[in-house]
């Protein structure tokens, strides 16, 4: 029994118990689970997300044991291999000029292994966690909907994918998953297929991600023709080096091994590309708000909480490739803080709730972002702490508006709601929870993690030669503290607040949900509130992550701030002007919302308008028409070319073909005349020739 | 060994001879029992170079074909002769040209000889009919309100 909490059983186990729930309600499915269906696969789920908690512990003690034993801070890393999925022995010979290529240069061999470190392990908590929450909320949520057996075997495929995302050793490997999650986001965008909107929405995620995936793609093959291998981690035999991988501990040692200059910031770029298609970043940010017309638990699931946080983990995990190129980290934390501003400015005036909230997952993700794009310990852990905080208050904000959709008979719009929180008295208070969170008032989890990323950005500002770029990334966010409170407290007073208003579709009275989908309400709350406080004082998360062997390596060649004491005294300043400006914008916010006069409201929209603000945000900049006039249009009247070309200019020519044979026919017809006579002459004329051509 | 030679050659003449008029007598003739003898004259002549050539080698494989040739001649001559009585009781005649239903749809009929004998071509007899596969057989009229069930 004592195995089975064996660390590589553990991680073979997280992703292999979704799956299996997966397999099991999509084989059997309504016809035998019938209102059961969701069964295996919440159990799955659940026991992975056990199976997870135990992974990081396992970790944390052999990570206390390493570190007792010399001192310096322990990196961890574990490969489990299951199996080689392909290997070919020479795939790229060797530069001719190179002589001295690493070992294992360019040999092509694919394992399916999965890795244990601590980015991977914290990744693997999250995501099993939100997802256990989800599913079984969705239990409630999705009951008697004709699709519900489909609906679970789809959940549990994504937590099978998005987990082995996280726990890929390798490239290939991770590019696969990266493509299963987009295929699961795509079917459960359109899982309502008949509703045209819902398809629609469907393709165009699917089609905008995979611009990203180019990128990706591209990135990867770069990277095989540079480092010439795919791998992630080293691999030995009896001690010996046979294969240098791409962020191995050989190379992570070794500066010098990671190929600098114009290629990487290609690599890098390359990379982010496909991080931005998948994390919704800006110039491929379009498909996430109408992602929207999945159901509610999948955009709390999979575009809020874990799927979009992948291009985040990947570039997490590539970070020491970002670190050979200042450029590309300047890049990625610029595209971050656009997207940040863009996303909060267009959620101020939505009016359907889940767009606004879907705004603010794309405007959050920039902040992650810009915190990875510091390219310092710091702003990794900073990034990678608002994922999983953000992870937590946007899945609660997006399942309480699930909750009030449940109640609401369906409509989402917050012009047609108001004064719900004596109907819905848990969904209230959890969505205030929730806003707070996010607000980043102080003890709620994500004021912790805004913290580190303003000091993530402070530190880097520091730096030589950047200060311009990233002061002013440190301004627009502490701008942004401000545009987050009025985005989120608008919906929050319209709904929850002022007079009450209910529309027909409720059918005259609304219930408060039931208890399995408010259990996991009050959990994520509880999350939301705790999760960031807890870690913050005791720093567990940033140590967990520090020994990271990636992250390691960050911090023993790029160390950037020198004095402690500095750093924490300018957290408090940071940290205090955020609060101070989250404050500021709740008041604001509620003197213009909380009695839900509609006047004031209007008066705010005209003021802003003046420079024609309101407008550009209402029409989310106008960057769908953009789009629709510069790539969509030119890509329908190719089609329609294309199109004409094939109905004339192929079709003719296969015609031609068809009318030759026909015309042929018509000529050697008549010689099917029927008459016996004729056949046995034609028969002895044939034998007569015959005997020519072969006696003579 | 002349002699053995010029037997042989003649025989081989007379063969291809008698292989010739059978064969110009099959492609020419439209009475069905001249056109079988002629297929049986051409089968004489092709036996009739057996045997020369058997006997020029001095070998009995050609006269063993001989005689498996008459005696599947004989066979043929059953079953043909059978055949022709057949065909002249559907169409009344021995004309071959009676016979051309695998013409091509569009092409115009041959010309028949309208004169010769002619005896009353029999009724076409009924073929057997199986109930197409996949389809419940008929039912009976007393029960056919199943069927808007």
């Amino acid at each position: 029994m004592a195995h089975v909490f064996e660390l590589k059983t553990l991680l073979v186990l997280i992703p292999a118990l979704p799956l299996a729930g997966a397999a099991i309600t999509a084989v059997l499915g309504r016809r035998v689970l019938g209102r059961h269906a969701h069964l295996p696969v919440v159990c799955a789920i659940i026991l992975s997300f056990l199976a997870a908690v135990a992974l990081v512990f396992q970790m944390e003690g052999s990570l206390a044991g390493h570190k007792t034993a010399n001192g310096a801070t322990a990196t961890y890393e574990e490969i489990v291999r299951l199996w080689s999925w392909l290997s070919v022995p020479q795939a790229m010979n060797a530069a001719a000029d190179a002589g001295q290529t690493p070992p294992g240069w360019g040999q092509l061999k694919i394992e399916i292994a999965l890795r244990a470190d601590p980015l991977t392990a914290a990744m693997l908590a999250i995501v099993t966690c939100i997802s256990a929450l989800v599913a079984v909320y969705s239990i409630g949520y999705m009951h008697g909907d004709p699709g519900y057996a489909r609906f679970f075997s789809y959940i549990g495929l994504f937590v099978f994918s998005m987990t082995m995302l996280v726990s890929a050793s390798n490239f290939l490997l991770l590019y696969v998953f990266w493509e299963l999650v987009g295929l699961c986001s795509y079917l459960l965008i359109g899982f309502w297929y008949e509703r045209p909107a819902a398809a629609a929405a469907g393709k165009k995620a699917f089609l905008v991600n995979r611009i990203g995936d180019v990128g990706f793609a591209l990135g990867v093959f770069l990277i095989w023709t540079l480092y010439g291998t795919l791998d992630f981690h080293d691999t030995t035999v009896d001690g010996q080096l046979v294969n240098m991988g791409v962020l191995g501990a050989t190379r992570l040692s070794n500066p010098d091994l990671f190929i600098g200059g114009g290629v990487a910031t290609a690599v890098c770029l390359l990379l982010f590309l496909g991080a931005c298609g998948k994390s919704a970043q800006f110039p491929l940010h379009v498909w996430l708000p109408d992602a929207m017309e999945g159901p509610t638990p999948v955009s709390a699931l999979i575009h809020a909480a874990t799927m979009v946080t992948a291009g985040v983990y990947m570039v997490a995990r590539c970070m020491p490739l970002f670190a050979a190129s200042l450029d590309a980290q300047q890049v990625v934390s610029a595209i971050g803080g656009i997207t940040a501003l863009l996303g909060a400015i267009i959620a101020l005036t939505q009016t359907d709730l889940k767009r606004i909230l879907a705004y603010s997952t794309i405007s959050h993700l920039g902040y992650m972002f810009v915190a990875l794009g510091t390219g310092t310990v710091l702003g990794v852990v900073g990034g990678m702490f608002h994922l999983m905080t953000h992870a937590f208050f946007k899945a609660l904000l997006f399942l309480g508006a699930g909750s009030v959709m449940h109640a609401a008979g369906g409509v989402i719009d917050i012009r047609r709601l108001g004064g719900l929180r004596r109907l819905l008295p848990i969904t209230y208070l959890t969505f205030l929870v929730g806003c707070l969170a996010i607000a980043g008032v102080p003890p709620l989890a994500g004021f912790w993690s805004k913290d580190t990323i303003l000091l993530a950005l402070w530190e880097r500002s520091r730096g030589a030669g950047e200060a311009g770029l990233f002061d002013i990334l440190l301004a627009s966010t502490l701008f942004g503290v401000l545009l987050i409170d009025f985005y989120t407290f608008r919906p929050f007073f319209r709904v929850f607040h002022g007079p009450e208003r209910l529309p027909e579709e409720a059918g005259g009275d609304a219930q408060e949900s039931p208890p399995v989908m408010t259990v996991p309400l009050v959990l994520l709350a509880l999350g939301a509130a705790t999760v960031g406080a807890y870690f913050e004082w005791t720093h567990g998360f940033a140590h967990f992550l520090a020994a990271t062997p990636s992250l390691d390596y960050l911090a023993r060649h790029f160390p950037q701030v020198e004095h402690v004491a500095e750093l924490s005294a300018i957290q408090w300043k940071l940290g205090s002007t955020g609060t101070i400006l989250t404050m500021l914008g709740i008041l604001l916010c509620s003197a213009i919302y909380f009695t839900g006069d509609e006047r004031r409201a209007e008066r705010v929209a005209q003021a802003m308008n003046v420079i024609g603000l309101y407008t550009l945000s209402f029409g989310k900049f106008f960057l769908d028409e953009v789009y629709l006039l510069l790539v969509v249009w030119p890509l329908w009247l190719l089609a329609r070319l294309a199109a004409w070309l094939d109905d004339y200019v192929i079709d003719g020519l296969v015609n031609l073909c068809g009318l030759t044979t026909v015309l042929c026919g018509a000529v050697l017809r008549p010689i099917q005349n029927g008459l016996v006579q004729f056949y046995a002459l034609l028969m002895a004329i044939g034998v007569a020739a015959l005997l020519m051509i072969f006696l003579m | 060994m002349h002699a053995e030679l010029a037997l042989l050659n003649n025989c081989l003449v007379v063969g291809a001879v008698l292989f010739g008029l059978g064969l110009v007598g099959f492609l020419s003739r439209r009475n069905m029992l001249i056109m079988f003898l002629s297929a049986e004259m051409m089968l004489q002549g092709a036996s009739l170079s057996f045997a020369a050539w058997g006997r020029f080698h001095n070998d009995f494989g050609g006269q063993t074909l001989v005689l498996f040739i008459i005696a599947v001649a004989a066979a043929e001559a059953a079953i043909a002769l059978a055949l022709v009585l057949t065909l002249f009781a559907l169409r009344g005649r021995l004309d071959i040209a009676a016979w051309h239903d695998l013409r091509e749809a569009h092409l115009p009929p041959p010309l028949i000889d309208e004169e010769g004998e002619q005896v009353e071509a029999a009724p076409p007899r009924p073929r057997p009919r199986l109930s197409p596969a996949g389809l419940p057989p008929p039912l009976p009229p007393d029960m056919e309100h199943r069927l808007r069930l």
